[in-house]
């Protein structure tokens, strides 16, 4: 099966690497050009901590001006902030809501590197809390303040608007493609956007897409649209497209929104609980290590190794690594999901721990000891494992940013009763058992496999005792 | 490797064989004895959920120099009767220094004891110019959809893995060993569960990570179990089930006692640590996750393969009697 045989210089190739790569993530690459610091790689500490453990932002909106936002309105504005916290990959986040004194309160940690705290510059991360609305024409009106405002009447506001999503698609006369924005409209928007656009069609009175005062598009109707489903094109490129669509996708806010305060917060767990829970962590795997060594000797070494593999892995993919899953917010969860994962690394290295000890006392040679023993070992890592990203799986898409691949499926069967909500704590926690797990596979097995096996060809590690067999 | 020499492999069956099977008292013991615990914790202690599962109070005051948020926390605690949690923060737009104390609902914070407690808190930190700022009722709606919907993320979890378990221990009758690895699974959760409400720690969203970590290694923990029933079951086919089960047991003890120790040594640590430097609120985390993980070293060993072996006999009992 093995392609090439396990040398001796395999040890040290896998070494190498995996010092290599422990090295640069939590070092990252960055470069000081002058004051400007370009990130390539980002390390430890580029990694966005947790409210619960560094503190962050607290901001309490409500409705700007009079505005009397009723329960279902202030609860899916409240949803629209989650979503909006979640697709930014600040996964951690508090958000509560008084119906009472019509008020969302949000509690978000700081963005990484932010030094001075300025609560002001990481409320705008939140995007736009202005209003959206559809109407006919473009006519505006000065009013009191001397503002100019859009006079036209409404057609749609932000409630009204399902989704928005930049598209690529072929013209009207299928010879060649162009950008669009396509819409998908509520239950409540479908039918008044039929009526309009049924109203309009053909004339040149455009709908106009507006952002509190600011005309952000003014496509002509082209056609009566009636079943909700809507595309706006015109003379759209790949950026401009995302851009008006994330606008109305952020801009689906029931009402607008203004804060009424803002301040920072203290860390849930007390300031400076970052430090216990590293100081902690190193104990603990120093204990880990000196364990493994005293009881597996040779392999236990191996596995010590391939345990600090495991941990840059999650590191990692925390930092966002891997282009297919985005960095995440690390919390106490997400430490919860790193401890679960390097424990069962653990776990796998005792499993095959015992093994080769077990197959060293049927009498077997030190060779085939140790590839029966990887071998037998494994379906049990296997399905140990298997189970955990089951459950990684399935915890990231019920909490997960509602586009994602996962949620679209979960959230239409078995979460059907509830919103597309995103929980980031839970969803952290997921994130890193899962980056966990596949780092399992690769360093606590296979990375470890090969160091054993590697080992064992040298004349000095060829004693039996090395790797817990008999004296005899 | 061909299957057929797997089968020739020579069988190597510990010296001394532990007879797990006939622990059943003991587990049923165990099970009622942490039932009992439970419901007398619960009754006596009470089980307190958090403002964002229960809603509640945020009461932000102002303040002047220093304040110690857990002296605070304890004053309002004398005051109030039960724990509530304390934050600092600093506003920038009024540009003071703020405290913020969240209240659950259940603590019954009229607007009379509201004024109750201000005047005690600023009598006893007088030198701070207490100042009431803000106060907001929170709706628990999210918090408790929230909570609902983790409850089912988990139960389909845990369905999803008695469907893989099926699958890959069809040759050992792979349903009924999915099941019983679920409920070994139950019972670890409730042990988590009774030592957070014993110790009177808040159900907050720590709460849920200890329970899903738990989920992870329980059924990680289990699964090796069946997986060295599983390979026995080829290589000695004639063994009867609780033989297997004492064996494949008794080869497992070692590499369960060792992964637990490090495991559990690690929540220890934590444990210490949080407790020497002061960090309390980390406790509600590590001290149920570690009885968690206890119980999941036993009832990996004992729970899962037992109650296992029991319906595995009584169906075959019902099976001969039919006949």
């Amino acid at each position: 099966m093995t392609v090439k045989k396990t040398g001796k210089k395999t040890f040290f190739i896998v070494v190498a690497f995996i010092a290599l790569f422990a090295v640069i993530s939590v070092l990252g690459i960055d470069k000081l050009y002058g004051d400007n610091r370009t990130t390539y790689v980002k390390g430890v500490d580029d990694i966005r901590l947790g409210i619960d453990i560094k503190g962050g932002v607290d901001v309490t909106f409500g409705p700007a001006g009079e505005f009397d936002a009723n329960e279902d309105q202030l609860d899916s504005a409240t949803e629209v902030i989650k979503t909006r916290l979640s697709s930014l990959g600040i996964t951690d986040n508090e958000v509560y809501s008084d119906t009472k004194s019509d008020r969302i309160i949000v509690r978000f940690p700081w963005k990484v590197g932010e030094t001075n705290f300025d609560p002001e510059s990481a409320v705008k991360e939140l995007g736009e809390m202005a209003e959206l609305t559809f109407r006919k024409g473009t006519d505006t009106t000065t009013d009191a303040d001397g503002n100019e405002v859009p006079s036209g009447e409404i057609v749609l506001v932000g409630d009204d608007i399902a989704s928005a999503r930049s598209a690529y698609i072929p013209t009207d006369d299928g010879k060649d493609y162009e950008y669009v924005v396509s819409l998908e409209l509520n239950s409540s928007g479908k039918d008044k956007f039929a009526e309009a656009t049924g109203e309009l069609m053909g004339s040149s009175t455009p709908i106009s897409i507006w952002m509190d005062n600011t005309l952000i598009s003014a496509p002509t109707v082209n056609s009566t649209i009636t079943d909700g489903k809507a595309q706006i094109t015109g003379s759209f490129d790949a950026d401009s497209s995302k851009k008006l669509a994330d606008q109305i996708n952020s801009g689906a806010l029931p009402f607008k929104m203004e804060t009424k305060s803002f301040r920072t917060i203290s860390p849930t767990m007390g300031e400076g609980s970052l430090d216990a829970i590293l100081l902690a962590a190193l104990i603990a795997f120093i204990g880990i290590a000196v364990y493994m060594v005293f009881l597996y000797r040779l392999p236990g070494f191996v596995a010590v190794i391939a345990l600090c593999g495991q941990v840059a892995g999650s590191i990692a993919a925390i930092t966002g690594w891997f282009g297919f899953m985005n960095g995440s917010t690390l919390t106490i969860p997400g430490i919860a999901g790193i401890i679960l994962a390097v424990g069962m690394g653990v776990d796998a290295n005792i499993i095959t721990g015992e093994r080769i000890k077990e197959e060293l006392r049927t009498g077997k040679s030190l060779d085939a000891a140790i590839k029966i023993a990887y071998k037998r070992a494994f379906s049990a890592i296997l399905d140990g494992n298997i189970t955990n990203v089951i459950i990684a799986v399935i915890l990231m898409g019920a909490f997960g940013v509602p586009d994602s691949f996962f949620s679209k499926i979960l959230n239409k069967t078995i979460f059907f009763a509830f919103g597309a909500t995103a929980e980031g704590v839970v969803y952290s926690f997921g994130f890193t058992l899962l980056a966990g797990v596949i780092c399992n596979f690769i360093f606590g097995v296979f990375a470890s496999r090969l160091m054993v096996t590697s080992l064992s060809k040298f004349k000095c590690f060829k004693n039996r005792k090395l790797y817990g067999g008999d004296t005899k | 490797m061909s299957k057929k020499k797997t089968q020739e492999e020579v069988v190597l069956t510990p010296k001394k064989v532990y007879n797990f099977c006939s622990k059943k008292k003991l587990i049923l013991g165990v099970v009622i004895a942490v039932l009992v615990v439970f419901i007398a914790g619960a009754v006596i202690r009470g089980i307190h959920l958090a403002i964002e599962f229960k809603g509640g109070t945020l009461i932000t005051y102002t303040y002047q120099g220093e304040i110690n948020t857990n002296d605070v926390a304890s004053a309002v605690k004398d005051i109030v009767g039960s724990t509530v949690t304390v934050r600092t923060g600093e506003s920038l737009d009024s540009g003071g220094k703020q405290i913020t104390i969240s209240f659950t609902s259940d603590q019954g914070l009229t607007v009379d004891r509201q004024t109750e407690l201000t005047t005690a808190l600023r009598e006893k930190f007088a030198e701070n110019d207490l100042e009431i700022y803000d106060s907001n009722d929170v709706n628990p709606a999210s918090g408790r959809e929230f909570l609902l919907k983790c409850l089912i993320a988990v139960i389909f979890a845990a369905f999803v893995v008695i469907i893989y378990i099926a699958i890959r221990f069809k040759n050992i009758g792979g349903w009924s060993a999915g099941v019983c690895s679920i409920f070994a699974l139950c019972l670890d959760l409730l042990v988590a569960f009774t030592a957070t409400v014993v110790c009177k720690f808040n159900i907050d969203s720590n709460i849920v990570a200890v329970f899903l970590t738990i989920l992870g290694y329980s059924i990680n923990n289990t699964i090796v179990i069946y997986d060295r029933i599983r390979e026995n079951r080829k290589l000695m086919p004639k063994a009867s089930l609780n033989e297997l089960i004492n064996v494949s047991c008794t080869q497992s003890l070692t590499r369960s006692i060792r992964t637990s120790i490090t495991t559990i040594g690690t929540m220890l640590v934590v444990t210490i640590v949080v407790m020497v430097t002061g960090y309390d609120s980390l406790l509600s985390f590590s001290v149920p996750l570690m009885m968690g993980l206890i119980s999941g070293t036993f009832s990996s060993l004992f729970v899962a393969p037992v109650t296992w072996s029991w319906w595995m006999n009584k169906r075959e009992a019902k099976g001969k009697k039919s006949k």
